[in-house]
Order: structure tokens, then sequence, then C-alpha cells
């Protein structure tokens, strides 16, 4: 199946919308470099909306003890409750624990226009 | 099953409390902005602050501030059979470090205001007695004036830095006892390290519950509760994981150096059974073997009670923080019955037991 769950120009990089697919509760993200993603929008921790959270950067991981590098800036989704930090460039995986990420869904966008298009979830 | 959540955070701003002080405190918050003393060095850092980031409202007042909102979001959601209110620690009177007779003031308006926009307003909502402890007779005089509405049903204590087992507070326990009133002790600005903070906020809330220990502890060896037989004391979002530890090693310590305290009859794990309670969040990712033998290791399935915290950040779901599958006859004593026992004026539904007749707020 497929569905057509938002446009293009809804959405500016840095920014997330909340969407609905085959029944479920789906969160579209639009990544620094333009690109969209689509996940669940249920925190696997305890099942927050993940689109009232926020699209930020974090510090990355470092050897240098009080040393803060803020990267990744409209790429990190954090959940709205516990805060918990997820790579949409990464496959939403878990900056904390690796092993764990967000069901990722497939997307392709269809070009409308110049500046718009459908943005299609299939699976 | 009813579901009683035994911690939710409403929230006052200092200007809604303004009709409810007289001057000249009233002027003191108009005209000279006095805000209450705050020491934490950092911000809780997640998603809003303080909050869950959903829960802020969509005007931009704060989370916890809107009944209505808190209906739709928490109680009506959740399908809560009844929520006991505990502050937003601002103002927490009893955390000033000063000016006992602002605080006492504070603590007044709060009550009425509580009553008025809250208590009096849903029939779920259960509340707490604020009071400026430092002054245990500005305190008693509080407990006598609101303790007996029929939803009040515990004294807020909070866990900073004064140990409340002490004699000097113990005039705020036997009116507690009078008025059929528990103890809700929860933590504000507790003093983990050495007395000062730790450097990062993490450490800061791991180590939470170290001050819920210190409170448990000092409240036992002090005798509060071979001197108030009536009384119970819940602690409130410091989890329950510590106390199997706690318990032990205050055995241990009583069967070594009870000559220290002669007025401590009983061993300290059976008054922890009989005497306090805990709310359970936050609560660790606990698979449910872990959890069952945490239970277990405590001797009681009763002294455990679910709390949501809302609507602050680290919130636990009543549907997701425990692990699945726990059986029903135990779900129903954490998410209802314990409270129930605990609270005798929740098994009576908030009505009065006959002898007040009084009118509040
Ligand atoms: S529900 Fe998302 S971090 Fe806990």
């Amino acid at each position: 199946m497929e569905k057509v769950v938002a446009h293009t120009d809804d959405l500016a990089p840095g920014e997330m919308m909340e969407a609905e697919f085959d029944g479920r509760p789906v969160v579209i993200c639009r990544a620094s470099d333009g690109d969209f993603h689509a996940f669940t929008n249920l925190c696997p921790h305890q099942g927050a909306p993940l689109s009232k959270g926020q699209l930020c950067g974090a510090p990355e991981p470092t050897d240098e003890i009080g040393t803060y590098n803020y990267k990744n800036e409209g790429n990190i989704l954090r959940c709205p409750w516990h805060g918990r930090e997820f790579n949409i460039k990464d496959s939403g995986r878990m900056l904390a624990n690796e092993r764990q990420k967000l069901r990722e869904y497939k997307l392709s966008v269809e070009e409308l226009s110049v500046a718009d298009g459908n943005i299609i979830l299939y699976k | 099953m009813g579901f009683i959540d035994t911690d939710i955070h409403e929230r006052v701003s200092y200007e809604q409390l303004l009709p409810y002080l007289e001057q000249p405190w009233r002027r003191y918050i108009t005209d000279c902005h006095w805000m209450q003393e705050k020491h934490m060095p950092y911000t809780q850092p997640a998603v809003a602050g303080v909050d869950r980031a959903d829960a802020q409202l969509p005007d931009g007042r704060p989370a916890g501030s809107d009944l209505g909102f808190m209906q739709e979001q928490l109680l009506d959601s959740n399908g809560h059979e009844y929520g006991i209110l505990t502050g937003a620690l601002d103002p927490s009177p009893s955390s000033m470090h000063g000016w006992y007779e602002m605080a006492t003031a504070l603590a007044s308006a709060y009550n009425d205001w509580q009553i008025e926009h809250w208590l009096e307003k849903d029939s779920r909502l259960y509340g707490s007695v604020h009071i400026a402890a430092q002054d245990p007779a500005a305190a008693v005089q509080e407990i006598e004036r609101v303790g007996d509405h029929p939803k009040m049903v515990q004294i807020l204590l909070p866990i900073d830095d004064i140990l409340w087992g002490d004699p000097f507070y113990h005039p705020i326990f036997e009116a507690a006892e009078k008025h059929q009133l528990m103890i809700g002790m929860h933590h504000n600005e507790p003093p983990i390290y050495y007395g000062k903070w730790p450097r990062y906020f993490i450490e800061w809330h791991t180590l939470i519950p170290t001050a819920h220990m210190n409170q448990v502890t000092n409240m036992i060896f002090s005798g509060v509760f071979e001197k108030f037989p009536g009384l119970k004391l819940m602690m409130i979002e410091g989890g329950f994981t510590y106390v199997p530890f706690l318990m032990r090693k205050m055995d241990q310590q009583y069967t070594d150096l009870r000559h220290e305290v002669p007025w401590v009859k009983r061993m300290p794990s059976d008054t922890i059974r009989d005497h306090l309670c805990f709310t359970t969040q936050p609560l660790e990712e606990l698979k449910k073997w872990e959890l069952l033998q945490i239970i277990e290791q405590m001797g009681s399935d009763q002294i455990i009670s679910f709390s949501t915290d809302y609507p602050h950040w680290d919130y636990d779901s009543p549907e997701r923080a425990l692990p699945p599958r726990l059986d029903e006859a135990l779900k129903r004593k954490l998410f209802s019955e314990n409270a129930r026992q605990f609270y005798p004026k929740l098994r009576r539904g908030g009505k009065t037991d006959g002898k007040s007749s009084r009118s509040y707020g």
C-alpha cells in the first residue's frame, strides 16, 4: 500500500509533523539536508508522541572531558517526555543505546512542481 | 480497575495567589518582586525544562496550570479514579531559609487556592496541606484551619536540608494524626552532595533516593512512629528500589546499636511495612522478575503505589512504565488498593466523617 501523508512544502528543514499511515501514528521529519524521514510516532520507551518533542542537535561523544561539541542540528529527534535522543539520519538509532532504533517507514517524494511534492509512505 | 495516582503536580503563579494574601504579604510580590529562592545550578535538561513538552498549554501557560487541560490529557485519558495533588514546589513554604512569616502566609494562600480551584472543581482530585514547617506552632494553626477538609489527605513536607523527625517538629505530626492526615514527603532541593550540588544534573537526579533514605532513617530512629502510631508516611518521587537495601541495613544497625535510640521499639523494616508507602515514579526499566524480586525483598506488596508525576518530563505512563503481564491482583494493589488503604480519607471517598461541617477557601 502507499499513501500521500504530507507535502514537501509543509516542512522546512529541522521541522516535523505527525501523520497517519496504515492506521498507525507516524512522524514525518525533514532533516537539515532537506531529506524526509518517517518513523513510528510512539517512543519505544513509554510511548510518548515523538512529534511533540524536538528536532535539535546533540553534543557528540568525545574523549575530552568537559567539552561539548554540539552537532547534527535538526537531525536529532528528542522525545517530549524523558528526552531520549534518536538520530533521524542514522535510521532513528538511539544515541545512548545503539541497539535501539525507531521503526522507520519507507518513503518517496513525488515532485509536483519546483516548490512542492507529495511525500509518500509505502510498504 | 480504578487508578489512584499518588503524585500530580498542579502549578500556581504568584499572581494567582494574590487574592488569598493579606497585606503586607501581597505587596512583597507585586511591588518588591518576591520570588522563592532556588539554588539548582542547572536546568532540568529535558525538551521543555521540568515539564513534558506536550503538557505545556497551547496559550503558553506552563504545564499543570490548567484544570481542563489536565483533565483531558491525564485524568480522562488514563481513567483516573483519584489523583493526589502535591504542588509544584514553587512556592514551597517549608523550604524557605528565613522569613517564616511570609512562608506561613504563602502556605495558607496556597491551600485556599488549591481547595477553590482544584479540590472543589473535580471530584477526583485530592490535596496536600502546605505548611511552613520551620515554625511548628504556625504550621499547626494552618493544619487546624484546613486539615479537616474532606479532600485534604496529607501534609506536605519537602525533602531538602531539614530532617523532619527531630522532636522540634513533632507538633506537626500530632496535628496530622488528629486530622487523619498522613505525611507526604517530596524532594525539593536535596543536598545529596555534602550539602552542595553535584557537578551535573544527571548525578543529582540519579541520587534523589539518597535524600529519601536520609528522611526515612531519621523519622524511624527519631521514634516518630512509636510516638504517633496512627501516622503514616508517603515517600513521593524517590521510587522504591532502594527499600530492600535500607530495610536490611537499618535492621542490622538497630540490632547492634539499639541502645542509642531506646525509644525505638520495633525492627525498622517492620515499621516501614506498617507505616510507610513509596510512590513508583521515576521507575527504572525493570523486567517482571526483577520487580517481583524487589517486592519479595520488601516483604510486602502493599507499600508501593503507582504515581505518574504528571506533568513533569520524567512522567511515568500507567500503561507502559511497569513491566508487562503482571498479575491482575498485584496490579490492583499497585494502581489503587495500596493508596486507598494508605489514605483514610480516600477510603471515605472525600466525604466528611460527620465531625466537620465547615466551609473552606
Ligand atoms: S517515552 Fe520517550 S524517552 Fe521515555
